[in-house]
Parts: structure tokens; C-alpha cells; sequence
């Protein structure tokens, strides 16, 4: 049986006014649905680029992503966005609210680009109510952006990246700047989701914690993933240390 | 929530980013509202001034230098009435024949009846002449002005006439069937001696019935007593002669100039005088100092439209994060443009229609300002023009900025500070 993401022959080549990063050197991953999949390595290895190129956010250069066989690098504009709207879930490092919009609403936003099929007003609310419940975040509904904490936030953020019902739900860092016990509490809230809801999962992260819950730890290095690790920790520490 | 509401509710939160476009806009439509009115309204006004007392020529005999001389205290010129100095009836027909030769020809001569096809026959209505005689006597012993006139005639030329009290004979037939001893007084003389409508006075033994008061028009009419024409050649014994002779010329843009250099070239002893001339400067000054004024202020706008063009772009830029977000959660280009391409057009639509209210505002003042007496008149389609400079300049601003930021590529934006 086919993989649900199938990555092929991969590449990404940044060209700065004179200068190329090879970002991507040529990958080939596959990743099975509702797996739960870390991706680390160390700075510049390329994971950022390549979920991104995942999340139908950076074009590669080379290469094809078909998710449940669609090749969404051959999509229209219109299409990928589509492909991002129902399909992904983002959740971002930094804070990624529209700080101009509520609680309530900045979950409900990816609704709004939705381009087919009736919006039921009360069904959405009441979807969104119960996502913030889910994350004990039912006491913040109408609070703005700013008068949030970080993890806060970042719950905020997981709501908005579910409330269409997406397939894959994709963080990079997720838990960049969060102390070690709000690390913990969004750990156990996509492992939630990943078992609960049958999501695929895929995270960057340089954290240990996560690397414990992974199902698949993917490591990076220099653009290419390395093939030869045993012990992903052994291999990261590794890496932390020497480099 | 509709791609409409986000766009809304962006505008509700930060009500003071787009302070800069909003005031921007709302001057210069109310600079240009303010000045289409006025200009609009001052020009209507003048040529209603035109239109009522422009378009009248005046004959009156010719004064020389030698029968300047002449003047006796029962010879005196003022700059509207001449006392001493008649013009003959009999020559009144060569005066209208040509007259009408030179209307005629003026038109011919600007194309006005051969060169409109489309308008074919252009009817001149024959004109009125009006005759006036004027003469000096006592009114119950006291020195008065009176002005013998054909009442039809001279309420056609002068329409702009109007009873303070009394009965004005409404219809022309009664006015021509005017009695031989009744009289119009006018509103000073009335005033001055008492005398109102109704009352009976005798003038040189001749008793008259005044049937109104005549508003007063700031001009010698209002020292006269008017009574008809055949009546005053008897009592001055003037018969056959006349002291003026207005015309109204009677067709749209009547070369009521042209007719007058003909009548002063032609015929001897009268000199035409047209009041044209002195509202067609005003009107001439006025637009010019209209065009002036416009091309300041289109050329003011001009350079705070560009500006307000960086204005729009920097504040664009500094959401490019917000852009790389929407994208992300899966907003198409097209939607994307679509926020901001409703944002401003809810800025526009709102910064014209205040700089419309402004611009009626300031048209009030400016109105009090140059002082032309000149009444208001507010078009509405000056406000479906304010509202689309509005929505135009707004709109126009964002949506190169837009149409470009639009494409940056997802991950990029990442990289850039969120706008606080
Ligand atoms: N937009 C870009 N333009 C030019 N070079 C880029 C761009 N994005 C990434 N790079 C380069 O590509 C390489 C891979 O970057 P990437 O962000 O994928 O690494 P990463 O593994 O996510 O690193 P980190 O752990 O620090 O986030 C780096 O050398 C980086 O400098
Ligand atoms: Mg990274």
C-alpha cells in the first residue's frame, strides 16, 4: 500500500543575491496516516524548509509531495490553498494570532476561506467552544491575542489549526519558548489528538519530550536524512554536542 | 464570519492606522465638493443676474458735447435718466428693423442657425421694445419723477418687477388694459410721501389712482411715478417723442452686443447701451479665478494622493506577517486581496462621504466669504462624485501594494516582525 505523504527526490535550493543554499538535497520520505513523526537535527539542516514544502508553504525545486495522491506541488494557486485550508492544520512557532480578532474568532478564521459548502454559524461556535474546552481554554473565549500567555497562545493556535477538521496537522517548534511544564501539557494535547482523533502528526522540535512520544523520529542533516541512525537521541545529543 | 466582516472588524480595531488616508481623502473632497458648489452656485446666480438684466438694451438720445452745454435746470442726466433729450416715434421703426439685422446676422455669423442642424428652425421671438418718457412736475406739490410707460411693454422688459402691495394685474390682458389714469408709484417715492396703493394723487391737476407699490430694485424706479406713456406725452407736452427705449432680447445668447454697435453706427442721434457687459465680465472673472483655484487644488491632491500612496504601502507592508498567516490557513491570493481591497473601499466610501459633509460646510463659509450674494445649491450628484474619488483613491492606493504583497511567498513573511 501506498504511503499517505510520499516525498520523492526532494530538493530546495535557495538562491540569495550570490550565494545558493542547498537546503534540500534530494529527500525521500514517506509517512504514514495518523503516524506520529518528529522531525529533528540541527540548525540549518533543512527541517523547516522541508515541512514547510509538506505544508504546501515553500515550492521545492525539485521533487514531488503527492499527499493521498495528489501531487500538491502540480496544484493551481486557488487549489494549494485549498489543500492548506482542509487539509493542514499549522501551528507555528512564534504567536501566530490575528491580534486583531478574539479568541473565538481567530479559530473560527480558517472557516472563512473555506470556499465550498454552507458555513453553519451555530455548528462552528459550538465546534469551536468545545476544541477550547478540549484545551481547558473555555474561560479565554473572547480575550484578545495580547492579554494571553505563550502556551496560552499556542493552545489558541492548535484550536485554529482543527477547526476544519484537517488531516494533517503540522508544528514547527510548537513549543519553542515554553517552560518545560507547558511543553508537557502540548505534548499530551497532540498526542490526544493523534489517538483521539486519528490526526498525522508532524512536528519539528530540538526537545527531547517529544522525541519520547514520537511514533517515527526523522533525523536531518546538512539537507538529507539520515538513514543510518539506530538511536535518534543518541544521534540528536550527538549532534547538540559535537556540533 | 464573511472575508467582509474580517476586513470590518480589522478597520473597528486599529481606527487609527489609516488616520493618515482617511484625512487625506477627506480633504481633498471636500476641497473639490467646496469648490463645485460655490463656483456652481455663484455661476447661477450671476446668470440669473444676466438672464434678468443683462440681456436688456438701452436707447437713449444721444448726448453731445455741445447740448451738454444745453443743460438747464430742466436738462439733467443721470447715469439711468435723461431729462431735455427725446428720441422721435417715427425713428423707433428704423431702431427695430435694425436691430433685428444685427441679431440676425450675429447669430448667422457665430453658426447659431446654420451651423446647428439639429436644433433646425431656432425661433427668435420678435422682441419688445418699451418706451419710457420722463418727465419732472409736482406730486401734491412736492417735485416728483414721473415716467410715462406702456405697462405692457415695460412688465415684459423689466419682469423682474413685483408689487410690495396692491393688485398687480395678473394677466397681460388687464395689464394692457391698464386705464388712462392709473399709476404705479415706486417703493421709496411711496415711503417718502405716503402714498399707497389705493390712494388717488394729482399730478399737474391730473388725478391718478395708484394701483401698487412697486418693490424696490435699487434702481431710479424706486423715485418714480409711473403712468402711462400717452398720458405723459400730454401732460409734458411731448407727444410723438420718447425719452428711452429698452428691448429684451429674446433668444438664447442673443449677440445683443453686435446689435448695439450696429444701432450706434447706424443710426444718428441715440446711443445704445448694453448691460451684458458688466455681469458677462463678472461671469468671465469669476470662472477664471474658478479655473485657477481648480488647478491649485488638483494639483495639491495630485501630490497627497501619491503620498498617501507610500502612506498605504508602508502600512501594507507591515502586515505582511498578517498576509503570511491568511495564506497559510489556506486564504488564495485572490482572497487576500479581497480583504484589503475591502477595507479601503469601506475607507473610501466613509472618507468621501465625510469629506462631502465637510465640503458642504466649507462651501457655506467660503460663500460668506466672497460675499456675490450668490445662493447655495448642493447637486446630488456631487455626492456620488465625493463618494467615487473616494472609494477611487482609497481603493487605487492598495491595490498595486496589495496586488504585490499578495504574491511573497508564505515562509518569507515568517521572518518579518508582526505589526503592533
Ligand atoms: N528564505 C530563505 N532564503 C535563503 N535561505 C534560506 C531561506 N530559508 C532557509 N534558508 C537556508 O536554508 C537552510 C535550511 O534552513 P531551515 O530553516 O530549513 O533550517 P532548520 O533546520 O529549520 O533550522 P532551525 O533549527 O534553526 O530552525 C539554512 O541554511 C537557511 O539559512
Ligand atoms: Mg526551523
Amino acid at each position: 500500500m501506498d504511503a499517505y505523504i510520499k516525498i520523492r527526490g526532494l530538493r530546495k535550493i535557495y538562491t540569495l543575491s550570490n550565494q545558493r543554499v542547498d537546503a534540500l538535497r534530494g529527500i525521500d520520505l514517506d509517512i504514514e496516516r495518523s503516524g506520529f513523526v518528529v522531525f529533528v537535527g540541527h540548525s540549518g539542516s533543512g527541517k523547516t524548509t522541508l515541512v514547510s514544502t509538506i505544508g504546501g508553504l515553500t515550492r521545492p525545486t525539485e521533487g514531488t509531495v503527492v499527499t493521498d495522491g495528489v501531487d500538491i506541488w502540480k496544484l493551481k494557486d486557488r487549489e494549494l490553498s485549498a489543500f492548506r485550508n482542509r487539509t493542514i492544520g499549522f501551528v507555528f512557532q512564534s504567536f501566530s494570532l490575528l491580534p486583531t480578532l478574539d479568541v473565538l474568532n481567530n479559530i473560527v478564521m480558517p472557516v472563512i476561506f473555506r470556499r465550498n459548502g454552507t458555513i453553519d454559524v451555530t455548528a462552528l461556535r459550538d465546534k469551536a467552544l468545545s476544541l477550547l474546552s478540549d484545551l481547558e481554554m473555555s474561560h479565554k473565549v473572547n480575550a484578545y491575542p495580547s492579554e494571553l500567555s505563550g502556551g496560552e497562545q499556542r493552545r489558541v493556535a492548535i484550536a485554529r489549526a482543527l477547526v476544519n477538521d484537517p488531516e494533517i496537522l503540522l508544528a514547527d517548534e510548537p513549543t519553542g519558548e515554553l517552560d518545560i511544564r507547558t511543553e508537557q501539557e502540548v505534548i499530551d494535547i497532540f498526542r490526544h489528538i493523534n489517538t483521539e482523533y486519528r490526526k498525522t502528526i508532524i512536528v519539528v522540535s530540538h526537545s527531547l519530550s517529544w522525541i519520547d512520544k514520537a511514533d517515527t523520529v526523522v533525523v536531518m542533516k546538512d539537507g538529507q536524512v539520515r538513514t543510518d541512525v539506530q538511536d535518534p537521541v543518541q544521534a540528536l545529543m550527538g549532534e547538540v554536542c559535537t556540533g | 464570519m464573511k472575508i467582509l466582516v474580517l476586513s470590518l472588524l480589522d478597520l473597528v480595531r486599529r481606527p487609527r492606522k489609516n488616520l493618515m488616508l482617511v484625512l487625506a481623502i477627506v480633504i481633498a473632497v471636500a476641497l473639490l465638493t467646496s469648490l463645485s458648489i460655490v463656483s456652481t452656485s455663484a455661476n447661477t446666480t450671476i446668470l440669473e443676474v444676466i438672464s434678468k438684466t443683462g440681456h436688456t438694451l438701452t436707447v437713449r438720445p444721444v448726448i453731445t458735447e455741445r447740448s451738454a452745454d444745453d443743460i438747464t435746470s430742466d436738462t439733467l442726466t443721470t447715469s439711468e435718466v435723461v431729462f431735455g433729450k427725446y428720441i422721435p416715434e417715427h425713428i423707433i421703426p428704423e431702431i427695430e428693423r435694425s436691430y433685428d439685422k444685427a441679431i440676425k446676422a450675429g447669430w448667422e455669423r457665430k453658426g447659431g442657425l446654420v451651423a446647428r442642424p439639429g436644433i433646425g428652425e431656432i425661433n427668435i421671438e420678435p422682441p419688445t421694445w418699451a418706451p419710457r418718457l420722463y418727465g419732472k412736475t409736482s406730486l401734491d406739490g412736492n417735485p416728483v419723477i414721473v415716467t410715462g410707460v406702456d405697462f405692457y411693454k415695460e412688465y415684459f422688459v423689466r419682469f423682474w418687477w413685483d408689487l410690495a402691495s396692491g393688485e398687480w394685474p395678473t394677466d397681460a390682458t388687464r395689464i394692457r388694459q391698464a386705464g388712462e389714469n392709473e399709476a404705479f408709484i415706486g417703493g421709496v417715492l411711496s415711503q417718502a410721501r405716503g402714498i399707497g396703493a389705493g390712494d388717488t394723487v394729482t399730478v399737474n391737476g391730473t388725478p391718478f389712482k395708484v394701483m401698487g407699490v412697486l418693490q424696490e430694485t435699487n434702481s431710479a424706479d424706486d423715485y418714480m411715478l409711473f403712468i402711462p406713456i400717452r398720458a405723459a406725452q400730454r401732460m409734458f407736452d411731448k407727444a410723438g417723442y420718447v425719452s428711452l427705449l429698452s428691448v429684451r432680447a429674446m433668444c438664447p445668447n442673443c449677440p445683443v452686443g453686435d446689435a448695439m454697435v450696429e444701432l450706434n453706427k447706424t443710426i444718428t442721434g441715440i446711443t445704445a447701451t448694453s448691460q451684458l457687459d458688466i455681469a458677462g465680465v463678472q461671469f468671465e472673472f469669476f470662472n477664471m479665478l474658478y479655473n485657477f483655484l481648480l488647478a491649485v487644488v488638483t494639483a495639491t491632491i495630485f501630490v497627497a494622493v501619491l503620498s498617501i500612496f507610500n502612506v498605504v504601502t508602508g502600512s501594507l507592508y507591515a502586515r505582511t506577517r498578517e498576509i503570511g498567516l491568511l495564506k497559510a490557513i489556506g486564504a488564495s491570493r485572490c482572497q487576500v486581496l479581497r480583504i484589503f481591497l475591502y477595507e479601503h473601499f469601506a475607507l473610501g466610501f466613509t472618507s468621501g462621504a465625510v469629506g462631502y459633509l465637510v465640503g458642504i460646510g466649507m462651501a457655506i463659509v467660503l460663500n460668506a466669504f466672497l460675499d456675490i450674494g450668490a445662493i447655495l445649491r448642493v447637486d446630488s450628484h456631487l455626492l456620488w462624485r465625493a463618494l467615487a474619488l473616494g472609494i477611487l483613491c482609497s481603493v487605487l492606493a492598495v491595490f498595486v501594494p496589495a496586488l504585490k504583497l499578495t504574491r511573497i511567498k508564505i515562509t518569507e513573511t515568517f521572518r518579518t516582525q508582526w505589526e503592533t
